[in-house]
């Protein structure tokens, strides 16, 4: 009773104060480890599971963890972030932020938020088990990684059975990079063409324009390729940032 | 002939710059008040949410608490209370939200008195169908606060929208009034303690 009087309470004050909820990562991140809880290669090898897990099925998971919770209910805290940083994308919200704040003199909390879109394959009972099960256990013998980590796999299995679709900004680009490549082929031709038909009158004043049209054009042509290929470069290791998923509340907590 | 021609031109171009204005002002404070309305809903598909999970809890409470009758039947006329105030979501006004607040407040109370008398019934502490019941009452809640919250945001968008100078003028032209917030309710910062 007393948790959700205080949740209720703490919504209605955050509308009225400026919240204090982390902003935004910028370079976008999945795994934010504010408390420093894990080594940098766990931090790494956490991150390149889940970038492959949203590339792979458009299912994001953000991992955060706080030394302090400014006063919120973990709840409150972690839908705030979900909601706040969008994880997730708009189309399926299919976001889960699992947040932990470790056992320091205050006792340790952890809560699982789990967007719109995956409320079916995610019930809070399920969430709540994986909290149980996974990390709380771990957690209690200072294994912030191991539970962590053993969280996302489960949920990343309960997440891929409900939504699972190659990230569609790789279809995208492939289809741009084509049609530019296209334009860019028409346009060529088309100068070509007009260098032949003025070649006619004077072989000079045709081979200069042919110079002043088709330099910038292939500069151009080369820049949409180098970006193409940097946005693909990004399945294998940089996060494409957040999709403006949203949250309503759901999931579950436990504290040990 | 050419002057009138110039000002025919000049008249028609304010015209048609006035009514984009409009239109769009217009448009945008159409959009936001549905955004509060399907916000308003989410908060009452919440509340119901939590109001279809009572008559389950009253029965499982009942087996092994059945001589806890009043607090139980609190419980129910609350839960009954509850349901019959709406509020209709095209006019939002301080008043609608205070008695659906407060009638749901006082749900909530019976239902914190419900959750406190587990601490006499060891047995039904342990029921597996009493601890699930609780969890997913607690889910319930997170989501209310969460819808609750959005709302607010929705509302607050809205009224900034209509308050906004110039297009308050348009706003009052058309009748659009301010949406009321959800406020804590009175008293909820000091109601008594209750641990689950």
């Amino acid at each position: 009773m007393k948790r959700y009087i205080l949740a209720i309470a703490a919504a209605v004050l955050c509308c009225i104060t400026a919240s204090a909820i982390p902003s935004r990562p910028s370079p976008a991140r999945l795994v934010n480890d504010l408390a420093g809880l894990f080594t940098d290669q766990q931090e790494t090898e956490l991150e390149r599971m889940l970038v492959a897990f949203d590339d792979s099925t458009s299912n994001q998971i953000a991992v955060v963890t706080a030394n302090d919770l400014e006063g919120y209910e973990a709840s409150e805290y972690a839908t705030r972030i979900g909601i706040d940083w969008g994880v997730g994308s708009e189309k399926f919200d299919n976001g889960i932020v699992i947040l932990v704040k470790p056992k320091t003199s205050s006792a340790g909390q952890v809560f699982i938020a789990v967007g719109y879109g995956l409320e079916g394959a995610i019930p809070d009972a399920y969430a709540k088990r994986v909290i149980n099960d996974e990390m709380i256990p771990r957690f209690m013998e200072n294994d912030y990684y191991g539970g962590v980590y053993d969280a996302c796999e489960v949920l990343m299995k309960l997440a891929s059975g409900e939504i699972s679709q190659v990230r569609e900004y790789e279809e995208d680009d492939e289809i741009y990079a084509i049609i530019a490549f296209l334009l860019i082929l028409g346009l060529i031709l088309y100068v070509l063409i007009k260098a032949n038909k003025n070649g006619g009158s004077g072989g000079n004043g045709g081979s200069r324009g042919r110079n002043i049209y088709t330099g910038p054009i292939i500069t151009m042509g080369n820049d949409y390729s180098s970006w193409g290929s940097s946005s693909r470069g990004g399945f294998g290791g940089g996060f494409g940032g957040f999709g403006g998923g949203s949250f309503g509340g759901g999931g579950a907590g436990g504290s040990w | 002939m050419k002057k009138g021609l110039i000002t025919l031109i000049v008249v028609g171009v304010v015209l048609l710059s006035g009514f984009i204005w409009i239109k769009n002002a217009y448009n945008n404070m159409v959009v936001s008040d549905e955004n509060v309305q399907a916000a308003w809903a989410q908060v009452e598909n919440v509340y119901q949410r939590r109001a279809d999970l009572i008559p389950n809890l009253v029965s499982t409470v009942k087996g092994y608490a059945a001589h806890e009758s009043e607090t139980l039947e609190s419980v129910v006329s609350a839960r009954a209370k509850a349901t019959q105030v709406t509020v209709d979501p095209t006019d939002i006004t301080p008043e609608a939200i205070s008695q659906f607040n407060a009638a749901q407040g006082e749900l909530s109370t019976a239902l914190g008195r419900l959750l406190l008398i587990q601490e006499n019934y060891p047995d039904l502490k342990a029921n597996q169908n009493f601890l699930e019941l609780q969890a997913q009452l607690e889910g319930t809640e997170n989501r209310i606060a969460t819808e609750r919250m959005k709302f607010n945001e929705a509302a607050k968008a809205f009224n900034t929208g209509i308050r906004k100078f110039p297009d308050n003028i348009i706003a009052s032209m058309f009748g659009f009034e301010k949406k009321a917030y959800f406020e804590a309710q009175a008293g909820t910062e000091t109601a008594p303690k209750v641990e689950f």
